[in-house]
């Protein structure tokens, strides 16, 4: 069965359309690259299959787990397995991250008809996953991205997506703004989190983090269209040719 | 009337918790140098309050630093004025004062009047003062939704947010816990 089915997506903001006609399959197990020019559409698609409010789908369908995800708040989203790694984190002043994470994790097991964690059970979880992200456990005490630099935040969305074991993770431009070390620890990261029940769509401009995180599948996105697939060896001919070509 | 003598330091926390209506004046002299002052506001006014503060806070010496951050959340029907003036005298260079005033506002209906003013007869001074009147930040929202936080739980996680810079202007560990929790019920009672 496929994961995620999405069929002829149309969407935009008010009476702008950005994504013209969407089709995109995946199934358990693959890692999927969008790679597009600037305005493509490519945060609007990881934004519409997680459910921003500000976006509205006009046309077509997404099946996710055979469920339909557009009738789906955020939040339900979230705890069917979908996960964001937001291209911009937000900062939440006043809430630690330990706070933030318990009430998501919480929620989390409540939807699934399960008992909060103990204080106890959280932090071993909490700590765990900081270790597996090479994140300080300092930063649990930490308000949420306030004061972060550009890879701390990166590192935590990493780490939030650690603690929340999604089936479905969309990296939105999760390379943008990082350095080379920074991008190998987000990427092994990604690897490390990868199996063969989960799936990933890397959102990305530039072919680098693909050297690191090594796609099943390569799809170009432009004008709101995909306008190409294949596999690794297309982000290859990407790098060489640019996207003027398609 | 406060009046604030040299090297010494008022610590000033105000409140308004649901079903509580006030009106008060807060006169603050500072006379001698090296003083400083430090007066908040918290207010959570969800129904028909009316909340006004009224804030004369004169700088009459040089070398002083005054802060003052009011905060607060407004809903139903409710009516909030802050009218706060700076006077900063000739002699008082040095001075450094600093206000601002923030609202989230939650309804139509509820009211927000913010009069945030500076009187500056001083040269050599660090001043400012911020006013805003704003709702609940989508973004925010939407960060914690797609990460499983339910809608009513963001609302809550972001009213308190917004509010911790004033709790965390109480400098005494138990005073600020108990704070913060009056808060954080009067916020779920929303």
């Amino acid at each position: 069965m496929h994961l995620l089915e999405i069929r002829n997506l149309h969407a935009g903001i008010g009476e702008k359309e950005i994504l013209k006609g969407i089709d995109l399959t995946i199934a358990p197990g693959e890692i999927h690259a969008v790679m597009g020019p600037n305005g493509a559409g490519k945060s609007t698609l990881s934004a519409v299959l997680a459910g921003k409010p500000q976006f509205e789908v006009t046309e077509g369908s997404v099946l996710f787990d055979g469920k339909d995800l557009l009738a789906m708040a955020p939040e339900e989203r979230s705890w069917a397995g979908i996960f964001l790694s937001f291209q911009y984190p937000v900062e939440i002043p006043g809430v630690t991250i330990t706070s933030f994470l318990k009430t998501a994790v919480n929620a989390r097991r409540k939807a699934a008809g399960l008992e909060p964690l103990s204080a106890g059970d959280f932090l071993k979880l909490q700590k765990e996953k900081m270790a597996f992200v090479k994140m300080r456990p300092e930063f649990a005490k930490r308000e949420v991205n306030v004061g972060f630099s550009g890879g701390e935040k990166k590192r935590n969305e990493i780490f939030q997506m650690a603690m929340l074991e999604p089936k479905l993770s969309i990296l939105d431009e999760t390379d943008s703004g990082l350095d080379v070390d920074a991008l190998r620890i987000v990427a092994d990261g990604v690897n490390a989190l990868h199996t063969p029940e989960n799936a990933a769509i890397v959102i990305t401009h530039y072919r680098k983090l693909l050297d690191y995180v090594r796609p099943t599948h390569v799809h170009v996105l432009k004008a709101g269209k995909i306008v190409a697939d294949g596999g690794p060896e297309l982000a290859d001919e990407i790098e060489a040719k640019g996207f003027d070509q398609f | 009337m406060y009046t604030v003598k040299a090297n010494e330091t008022l610590d000033l926390l105000l409140t308004a918790f649901p079903g509580e209506s006030k009106d008060e004046t807060i006169d603050i002299d500072i006379v001698g140098e090296g003083a400083r002052v430090n007066l908040s506001g918290l207010y959570i006014c969800p129904s028909d309050e009316q909340v006004r503060y009224t804030v004369r806070l004169h700088h009459r010496v040089p070398g002083c630093v005054s802060y003052q951050l009011f905060k607060g959340i407004v809903a139903g029907t409710a009516k909030v004025r802050f009218d706060g003036r700076i006077v900063v005298a000739p002699d008082a260079q040095k001075t450094e004062a600093y206000q601002e005033n923030h609202n989230l506002l939650l309804s139509e209906t509820a009211v927000v009047d913010t009069l945030p003013q500076l009187e500056i007869y001083a040269d050599d001074v660090k001043c400012s003062h911020g006013a805003t009147v704003g709702r609940l930040n989508e973004d925010e929202q939407f960060y914690m939704r797609s990460r499983g936080i339910p809608e009513a739980e963001a609302r809550i996680l972001q009213m308190l947010s917004f509010l911790s810079p004033v709790i965390d202007k109480v400098a005494d560990p138990q005073e600020k816990e108990a704070l913060r929790a009056r808060v954080e019920s009067a916020v779920r009672g929303l």
